[in-house]
């Protein structure tokens, strides 16, 4: 397992790293330990255990990751941290859930610490991530470990073969897939998929879907947002931009895996991996995953395109779609507009305000650890943690890939996708306002997920949806939610 | 004792109360962590609850929270799509509204006016059934939790019975190796219901679980039961009965063997075949067990949350959820006010319909096997 | 039952009873012995056939998951132990001295917990190595909330068997009342719970002691007795979310104690139900002659009444041993880090975005039902003594 190689590696790195201590002496922390509460599986969890192990050889600080299902990990830290239960002292999460902690008091500052700290490098970090995911109100409460956008990815070689161009709209996009359907695309004699993306239900769905409605929802710039109504709170979803964002979502289905309904991430890198794939909808993970021992159907095929627009876009008047103008969507470019999704947000540390200093104190150096360019370069490159680059040092040159094994053609686009959705001026923010796993990760998940197995239509879903979210706004305050997007898109007061 | 003092000592007074000790520390955690919160829960079903910098908070709603899920944007997830109503569905919906409000009028006079309220609110609980099974599944709609978790119930109960006491009825013939079998048979009922799900959705996997040469035989190989809702829901039932029947089995085998054997020998010398004795001889002598296995299977039934949790994770779309799994993806939600609202509905339902049964088959058929 | 003797006509016999037909009284014919058996053999293939297929699966490789079914060890796949290495040594903690540690921890923390009120100590941190957290953590709770499960309810259902209880219906209105007006108060009215408990505590002796008189309808043994069972019908999700509030007011959130006597709760109403069957088919002229000669009643309860029920006392034991080591909902709730148990474990894993490691998920789950499976083993040696029987006919 590639897992196996890492370890070996991070062993003999670990040893290497020891003269190269985290931002602490030797012993400090001994007798602390940081319980960090965060997803399941390898991914993300795995290497804050490896990397805790360092740690732990460097300072004496004990390291503890707890697994919880991937839906129960913002409400299990809300509850224990509002409760004063305190049994956890760092969650990895999104990034936008941050707020709604933050909102009830409950983030450690992190201002000091980062004062304090000579080892980490804050203008390395991407602007978007620093400024929008690591700060909230202004402070800044997140250390980041991962930064996220979505993107299309396509088998270089079966498009070619086909004759087909990368897609540039979702139209493109369901044109593509049906033409390279059913072909034998990692020479098993069995027919592929044209496109495969995870629908499950409580899993990632949810964030695939915004991919597809951003460019026809959102047009003036991230600042607008492609959710809410700024001005309101009033919910965007009950008109034909969101509605046909939908429909496309769903018809994609058509070319997918017939168990699609049922594959969450891990089942659908699984079969990329293996070569059964034409069209993805994914994070930067298969970047550097198709490097993987156990991709070699794949190797230096998959590249990626840095979004995929809509020639349609939204006018908020009437609620119906309108062809792009250049007044209607001033950042569009050949008559397309494009609107990359920074989908989650990216994963980020925040640490318990009410934990004991001492543990405050290690799960800050073990967070500044995680986040620094000599760590975190090295587990962007490994497909299997997780991890993708946000640090400017990782992005602004396709070096770190290359010597990680990508060929460099493959190394430039792949740099050169993320380098192009974060330096969008449209680029589209997932939501960071209390509430935001409620709204997207638990009303519209489960909208989306009915409307997909045909319970309800997709006006039902839409209004469902709209219904659902108005509710969640009335239970926080339409005015505290007003301010809160504002600051949320950079807009507000 | 002679020349003990007037005042007890201290054992003598624990022994004098020691019907109050005995019983109190079992009717003290009952009414703490169960009577309790049942009323506790009533008040968070009635407001909306939001988990603040210090505790919680609550702001009233009355019944807003119950309203969703009749009239509001829940109702098809919680009772299933309920128009266009067919001919089918009203006419079932007519016959059972009709031989209810004549079982309700022919109770008037044999029992007392508790017993008239009883049956009263038995009727309501089967009229609105009525409804929702009438205008849901069988004008050819969907269905939401409520029946997915009856389905699970009435048909899943109906199907572990069957099978059940039939494997029981095997095993009490005189043939070897019963005790072989009784261990063997028992072991699905203990093993943990989450190990349960997990095996049951690896050996239906059609990919890769062992029935794939199977299905490819048989042309299914792109078949995939977890996309489809009624598939979803039977291989759930499979699941569920692969761990329940057991409990049935062990039962009915006990009370099988209760069955006096002269009876049956002497039913025997006479000639009678074995379907005779079977239907006049041993199934009124285990009839009150059965019924009471029933019973207890259902109370049961109404609970599962684990199987559906991990084999489908509420199915495609939410076919596969049953009402505490409802309420929980909803806590997970952080709606907790809607969350025990659900909870509340499921305990109408469950002591509606258990009590019902109860007093209208159980109790009569207990009475009958004492005469 | 009446002795009438069954007269039933001889002629026309379908095939079907004729092949079916009895060669005697007491024996079977053959056809109808294949038929059981075959039967009998198709269930029992039917029953083992997952068990076995998990337990294979958690000594296959990638390869032997991915590239089909595989069906014999050594014949089809060779088998390995990656799954297991895997367990034990990606949470690189996993050694023998953390079993012993986790030993060790439980035993001081509980020593914390229980002086706490006076002193002030530490608790130990949890373990790092998650699956003999949660293997420590199922152990440690199943076996004590059984025995505070088993004592509990086996003195309700002996008090029941043998004392008279004669409670007025109008004090337990009064009770009801008072929970009523305790939770509006809390909540709306904002007064502390334990002062709002306390007042209507000291209300209720009160009202009972005065107007306690003028109730006349009384309630006996049977209605307690149902009342208890009947808990079992309340769907555990009903309860869990104001059990998670109260035990968040006294700082018992993520503790062992807590779901320790949740489970024993959720219990309680079969243990009663089992035990009070057994003792109240048991001769009281045993007790009564031990009263004569001045034993205490609890005195008789131990040396005398126990001993006599011991297979059933050991019966109900394993079953509620069982029941709370499988037990799933309440930790959910309650469980956050420290006292994740087995099942927790095991769903937290399920949802992990590792695709199709199902080797991985084989191996932890052979670790939870192993257990499981042994005790039911022993349990079955004591029903096939018939010792449930009696209950069933209640």
């Amino acid at each position: 397992m590639p897992i196996r190689n890492n370890l070996l590696g991070l062993v003999v790195g670990a040893s290497a790293l020891a003269g190269h201590s985290p931002a602490a002496m030797a012993g400090e922390f001994d007798g602390v330990t940081v319980n960090i509460l965060t997803r399941p599986g390898y991914v993300i969890a795995g290497r804050l255990a490896e990397r805790g192990v360092e740690f732990e050889a460097a300072t004496g600080g004990k390291i503890v990751v707890t697994e919880v299902p991937f839906a129960e990990i913002f409400p299990k830290i809300q509850q224990d941290w509002s409760t004063g239960t305190n049994s956890i002292d760092v969650g990895v999460f999104a990034a936008g859930w941050g707020v709604e902690l933050d909102a009830s008091g409950l983030l450690e500052d992190l201002d000091p610490y980062v004062a304090a700290d000579d080892k980490i490098d804050l203008d390395d970090i991407a602007p978007y991530f620093r400024e929008f995911g690591q700060k909230v109100g202004g402070k800044t409460k997140l250390l980041m470990v991962d930064g996220d956008f979505q993107m299309v990815y396509y088998r270089k070689d079966v498009l070619e073969n086909a004759g087909l161009e990368p897609p540039k709209t979702w139209e493109d996009y369901l044109d593509v897939a049906s033409q390279i359907h059913g072909q034998d695309m990692n020479g098993d004699g069995e027919a592929d998929f044209g496109s495969c993306i995870f629908k499950k239900r409580n899993a990632q769905s949810y964030f695939a879907v915004q991919t597809f409605a951003a460019p026809i929802v959102q047009t003036q710039g991230t600042g607008q947002g492609f959710h809410f109504d700024s001005a309101t709170m009033k919910p965007i979803v009950n008109n034909d931009g969101w509605k046909k964002a939908f429909e496309l979502y769903k018809e994609t289905g058509k070319y997918g895996p017939p168990e699609e309904l049922n594959m969450d991430i891990g089942d659908t890198r699984a079969i990329f991996k293996a070569g059964r794939c034409g069209l993805l909808v994914e994070w930067g993970d298969p970047g550097p995953l198709q490097l993987d021992d156990d991709a070699t159907a794949v190797k230096g095929l998959i590249y990626a395109v840095a979004a995929v627009g809509s020639r349609e876009v939204l006018d908020r008047e009437t609620g119906k779609l309108v062809p792009v103008t250049s007044e209607n969507a001033p950042h569009a470019v050949d008559g397309i507009n494009y609107a990359p999704f920074a989908a989650f947000g990216g994963w980020a540390g925040a640490i318990n305000k009410k934990a004991d200093q001492k543990k405050k104190d290690a799960a800050y150096a073990f967070l500044s650890y995680m986040n620094q360019a000599e760590q975190s370069s090295v587990d962007v490159t490994i497909g299997a943690t997780g991890y993708n680059p946000y640090r400017l040092s990782q992005l602004a040159s396709p070096d770190l890939f290359v010597e990680a094994g990508m060929p460099q053609e493959l190394a430039e686009n792949y740099i050169g996708a993320i380098n192009a959705a974060l330096n969008s001026l449209n680029m589209a923010s997932d939501m960071k306002i209390p509430g935001a796993a409620n709204y997207t990760g638990v009303v519209l998940d489960t909208e989306l997920a009915r409307y997909l197995a045909g319970e309800v239509t997709v006006e039902e879903a839409l209004e469902n949806i709209e219904a659902g979210w108005e509710e969640i706004t009335e239970d926080f305050g339409r005015d505290e939610q007003i301010e809160a997007q504002g600051l949320a898109l950079g807009t507000g007061n | 004792m002679a020349g003990s003092p007037l005042r007890e000592s201290w054992g003598e007074w624990i022994d004098r109360h020691s019907g109050t000790f005995f019983i109190a520390p079992a009717v003290t955690l009952i009414l703490i962590f169960a009577i309790f919160p049942t009323f506790y829960s009533l008040v968070f079903a009635m407001s909306r609850v939001r988990f603040t910098g210090d505790g919680l908070k609550f702001r009233f709603v009355g019944f807003r929270n119950f309203a969703k899920q009749f009239f509001g944007n829940d109702q098809v997830h919680f009772l299933g799509r309920t128009e266009p109503v067919s001919i089918l569905g009203m006419l079932v919906f007519a016959v059972i509204v009709v031989s209810v409000l004549v079982w309700l009028y022919r109770s008037r006079k044999i029992t007392t006016w508790v017993g008239m309220l009883g049956r009263t609110v038995s009727a309501a609980m089967a009229i609105f059934l009525a409804w929702v099974l009438g205008a849901s599944l069988l004008s050819g709609n969907s269905i939401g939790t409520i029946y997915t978790t009856l389905f699970y119930v009435i048909v899943g109960c109906g199907i572990q019975f069957v099978i059940g006491t039939g494997l029981a009825f095997l095993c009490s013939q005189p043939i070897s190796g019963k005790n072989f079998f009784r261990v063997i048979f028992f072991i699905p009922l203990m093993v943990t219901p989450l190990g349960v799900g997990y095996a049951m959705k690896m050996v239906a996997d059609v990919t890769k679980g062992p029935f794939e040469p199977l299905l490819s035989v048989i042309g299914l190989e792109n078949w995939v039961w977890s996309v489809d809702p009624w598939s979803a829901r039977f291989v759930m039932m499979v699941g569920d009965s692969w761990q329940w029947i057991p409990f049935i089995f062990i039962c009915m085998l006990a009370a099988l063997e209760n069955v006096p054997r002269d009876h049956v020998e002497a039913a025997q010398v006479d000639g009678a075949s074995s379907i005779q004795i079977f239907r006049e001889i041993t199934w009124p002598q285990i009839v009150p067990v059965a019924v009471t296995v029933l019973l207890i299977r259902a109370v049961e039934a109404f609970k599962i949350v684990d199987l559906p949790n991990i084999m489908t994770g509420g199915g495609p779309g939410s076919s596969t959820e049953s009402m505490t799994l409802h309420s929980l993806y909803v806590w997970r939600a952080n709606d907790i006010g809607t969350s025990a609202a659900i909870a509340y509905l499921l305990l109408i339902l469950t002591v509606i319909l258990c009590a019902s049964f109860f007093n209208y088959v159980v109790i009569g058929q207990l009475r009958r096997a004492k005469e | 039952m009446s002795d009438a003797s069954y007269k039933f006509e001889k002629s026309g016999r379908t095939l079907m009873e004729q092949l079916f037909e009895p060669p005697a009284v007491g024996k079977m014919s053959l056809v109808a012995k294949i038929v059981a058996y075959t039967f009998l053999a198709i269930w029992s293939v039917f029953v083992l056939f997952p068990i076995y297929w998990v337990i294979i699966t958690s000594f296959k490789d990638a390869a032997a998951v991915n590239q089909g079914p595989f069906y014999i060890p050594f014949v089809d796949f060779q088998p390995n132990l990656d799954a297991w290495r895997a367990q034990f040594n990606t949470d690189l903690h996993c050694d023998l001295s953390s079993i012993l540690r986790q030993l060790y921890l439980l035993v001081h923390n509980s020593f914390v917990f229980v002086v706490s009120p006076v002193i002030s100590l530490t608790p130990m941190e949890p373990q790092i190595c998650k699956i003999y957290l949660a293997f420590t953590n199922s152990v440690v709770i199943s076996i004590a909330s059984t025995i505070l499960c088993v004592t509990v309810g086996s003195m309700a259902a002996y008090a029941l068997a043998r004392i008279q209880y004669k409670p007025k219906f109008g004090n337990i209105l009064v009770f009801v009342a008072l929970i009523v007006a305790v939770i509006f108060a809390t909540t709306y009215a904002g007064i502390p719970w334990w002062a709002s408990s306390a007042v209507a505590l000291a209300l209720f002796f009160f009202l009972v002691r005065s107007i306690g008189r003028y109730f006349r309808m009384a309630l006996g043994n049977g209605d307690i007795l149902f009342w208890i069972i009947s808990q079992r019908i309340l769907p555990p999700i009903v309860v869990v979310i104001p059990v998670y509030v109260m035990f968040q007011a006294v700082g018992l959130l993520d503790t062992h104690l807590a779901l320790i006597v949740l489970y024993a709760v959720a219990n309680l109403p079969i243990v009663v139900w089992l035990m009070h069957d057994f003792f109240a088919s048991l001769p009281i002229e045993l007790e009564e002659s031990a009263q004569l000669d001045g034993a205490t009643r609890l005195g008789i309860f131990w040396e005398i009444v126990l001993p006599l029920t011991r297979p059933g006392l050991a019966a109900t034991t394993l079953l509620i041993l069982v029941l709370n080591w499988n037990e799933y909902l309440f930790a959910v709730f309650i469980a956050t880090v420290k006292v994740q148990t087995m099942p927790i474990m095991v769903a937290a894993k399920n949802a992990g975005e590792k695709g199709v490691f199902w080797w991985e998920m084989c191996a932890v789950i052979v670790v939870m039902i192993i257990p499981v499976i042994l005790m039911a083993i022993l349990l079955t040696k004591f029903i096939s003594r018939g010792v449930l029987q009696g209950a069933m006919k209640g």
